[in-house]
């Protein structure tokens, strides 16, 4: 499989932090690659690195190169990076859809990029919400406020919004930790269906949850890469003392 | 000992008492207006201790403050067009009177002036007379006293003349200063908000963080400036402008009012919004921007829906603000309590006629009485909007 993202020797700071120290990956496409460590240890900050969400920080400087498709995103004019972002959908920690109703929340993506068609709007919707498995529950109350739903429900809304306007890759930043483990055991199963079509990155905290969903891990402590390889391999023979530490819960 | 059992009951009756007594002080200041406005009702439009008098054969029993008011301007010069016999209307003045009959006919302490009067009317059927009621009370023959209606409430509402002090009948119609206020308020408003709302999306979104940093305490500052000083600016700088660009002859119009009271509001609705734009979560708008829509989009599409609700607050607190105002309306908007008919002509707001009249109307007067009943009628537009706007965002 071919690498869809790759970063070579990225930097990060936050003003004078040192945010990430250099890191080199390749991510593999069509596959769900897990992003753990610690807190603070720049997997989140790495993440943001694909969809340029870095930049909305105040003193953020960046080097090294992040490639996407071959290309790197930082050297992209301005004017693009809203087509980059379309091309990279997001998904947050907390479930965080806007206040508009359910229906809304899912066009949301298709309006701000032009499309103005009211049945391709409405079949894009139907089928990203079946896609992210919530059409069921909600096909019969499209126009309710998106803040009626439970939690999960608006997780999983949330990831219907990120695949409507239908991304190549998929970010997640934590995805399920403000869920119930029924919640997450629904995105869980969402994330293994999606995986086929999408190229995903989840930053995680849940040792178990990397294990079960992801087929490549990448392990960051301090700003570092320090581990990365296929998740099997890292969950049960790490090379490092560091990963086994925290794998095996010593630290973290 | 452990103090704080006895300490933190005791505190949390201070507030609860602190509670309970603003809510009373507010109670209290909503019945004292009203008693005082209503009792302006029971009120005859008539001066104290004066009466209106006519020949005791005059059909005409009653007449409204209007009609007297028409009668003695000579608007109304045949008791014909007021139900009457076909008679002209002359209007008896103290003077004629005195022309008319002797010093010592009319006596030297003016003790025999209802005699006079009776006669003065036998010779004259039409005439009708205003004098004192301690000279004549009881000893009238042919002459007899006019009953003269109290304004009604349907009256006060909807009477387009403001003439407090007429005499003999005063006329209170609340309808020019309301539609003064509603004037003035409404195109302050409409100049403040959409300003306003500009300038707290520019600080809450756009703006960096040092810009922000110099602005929003000068805008602040701005809220602070004393109503007299706005007035008084408002008198050099925007009445000598309003004049000049429209051409007119006097610069003190509701739109010089809208203008000053516009921004006077601007502080408060900008960092009341721009507190309100600030409240939106920032994954919300990472969210946005990661689906590929602008700043822009994101601004428009996001964020100001919600806030929405803080920023109607915001355009609530800017009207009541333009309504309430007192001080600076009074001094730009040329104080004429004439029907308003377009923005270029002087208008009267309702504060500003409170404030304007409040000194110069006897203590427990007609007049007094009407000008709480002006406080009771702003009171009612304040709760109507507020009341209306709780509905409004309430739907969302």
């Amino acid at each position: 499989m071919s690498n869809k993202i790759e970063t070579i020797d990225a930097h990060l700071y936050y003003g004078d932090f040192h945010a990430l120290k250099g890191i080199t990956l390749g991510i593999k496409e069509n596959a769900v690659t897990a992003l753990i460590g610690p807190s603070g240890c720049g997997k989140t900050s790495y993440l943001r690195l694909f969809n340029r969400m870095n930049d909305l920080i105040p003193y953020t400087q960046i080097s090294g190169q992040v490639l996407l498709d071959g290309q790197n995103i930082y050297q992209i004019k301005p004017a693009e990076i809203d087509s980059l972002r379309r091309n990279v959908g997001m998904v947050f920690q907390n479930p965080n859809p806007f206040p508009k109703s359910i229906f809304e929340n899912v066009a949301y993506g298709l309006r701000v990029n032009g499309i103005k068609d009211k049945s391709l709007i409405e079949a894009q919707v139907e089928k990203t919400l079946q896609q992210a498995a919530l059409w069921d529950e909600v096909k019969d109350k499209l126009n309710q406020s998106a803040f009626e739903l439970s939690g999960g429900q608006q997780q999983r809304l949330c990831i219907a919004r990120a695949l409507a306007i239908e991304p190549t890759i998929l970010l997640m930043d934590e995805p399920a930790s403000a869920l119930d483990p029924i919640s997450t055991g629904k995105i869980e199963d969402l994330i293994f269906e999606l995986k086929n079509q999408f190229t995903i990155v989840i930053v995680t905290h849940n040792m178990q949850q990397a294990g079960r969903v992801s087929d490549y891990t990448g392990f960051f402590y301090l700003g570092q890469l320090i581990e990365y390889g296929k998740t099997r391999k890292i969950f049960t023979n790490p090379t490092k003392q560091e990963t086994e530490n925290y794998i095996t819960g010593r630290f973290g | 000992m452990d103090l704080r059992r006895y300490t933190e009951p005791f505190f949390e009756n201070l507030i609860k008492v602190c509670g309970y007594s603003s809510g009373f002080v507010v109670l209290l200041i909503v019945i004292f207006l009203f008693r005082e406005g209503i009792s302006f009702f029971n009120f005859s439009p008539v001066e104290k201790g004066y009466s209106l008098w006519v020949h005791s054969n005059n059909p005409v029993k009653k007449l409204e403050p209007a009609q007297i008011k028409d009668i003695f301007d000579q608007k109304i010069t045949n008791w014909k067009s007021i139900g009457g016999k076909d008679e002209p209307i002359h209007l008896l003045s103290f003077d004629e009177l005195s022309q008319a009959y002797s010093p010592t006919q009319l006596g030297p302490k003016f003790e025999h002036l209802p005699r006079c009067l009776d006669s003065f009317m036998d010779s004259l059927p039409g005439t009708i007379g205003f004098f004192p009621e301690a000279q004549t009370v009881g000893q009238l023959k042919t002459a007899r006293e006019v009953e003269v209606d109290k304004i009604a409430l349907s009256k006060f509402l909807t009477d387009t003349e403001w003439f407090p002090t007429s005499r003999p009948a005063a006329r209170m119609g609340v309808m020019p200063l309301l539609l003064g206020t509603m004037l003035v308020s409404f195109f302050a408003i409409l100049f403040a908000l959409p300003l306003g709302l500009a300038a707290s999306i520019y600080l809450a979104e756009i703006a960096d963080e040092r810009v922000r940093k110099i602005l929003k305490p000068i805008i602040e500052l701005l809220a602070g400036i004393p109503s007299v000083v706005y007035g008084f600016f408002g008198l050099v700088v925007i009445v000598p402008f309003v004049q000049d660009a429209f051409n007119l002859p006097v610069g003190e119009t509701a739109l010089s009012g809208s203008i000053v009271l516009a921004i006077m509001a601007l502080p408060t609705i900008i960092t009341v919004s721009e507190d309100a734009l600030r409240t939106t979560p920032r994954s919300m708008k990472e969210a946005s921007l990661a689906l590929g829509a602008s700043q822009w989009q994101t601004i428009r599409k996001v964020i100001v829906p919600y806030a929405a609700s803080g920023i109607t607050a915001a355009a609530i607190l800017g009207i009541g603000r333009a309504i309430g105002e007192t001080m600076a309306a009074l001094m730009v908007t040329g104080n004429s309590a004439i029907m308003p008919h377009s923005l270029l002509q002087p208008v009267r707001t309702i504060p500003a006629t409170i404030a304007a009249e409040l000194g110069e109307a006897p203590y427990d007067g007609l007049h007094f009485k009407a000008l709480f009943a002006l406080g009771c009628v702003l009171f009612f537009i304040t709760l109507i909007i507020n009341l209306l706007v709780e509905r409004v965002s309430a739907k969302r």
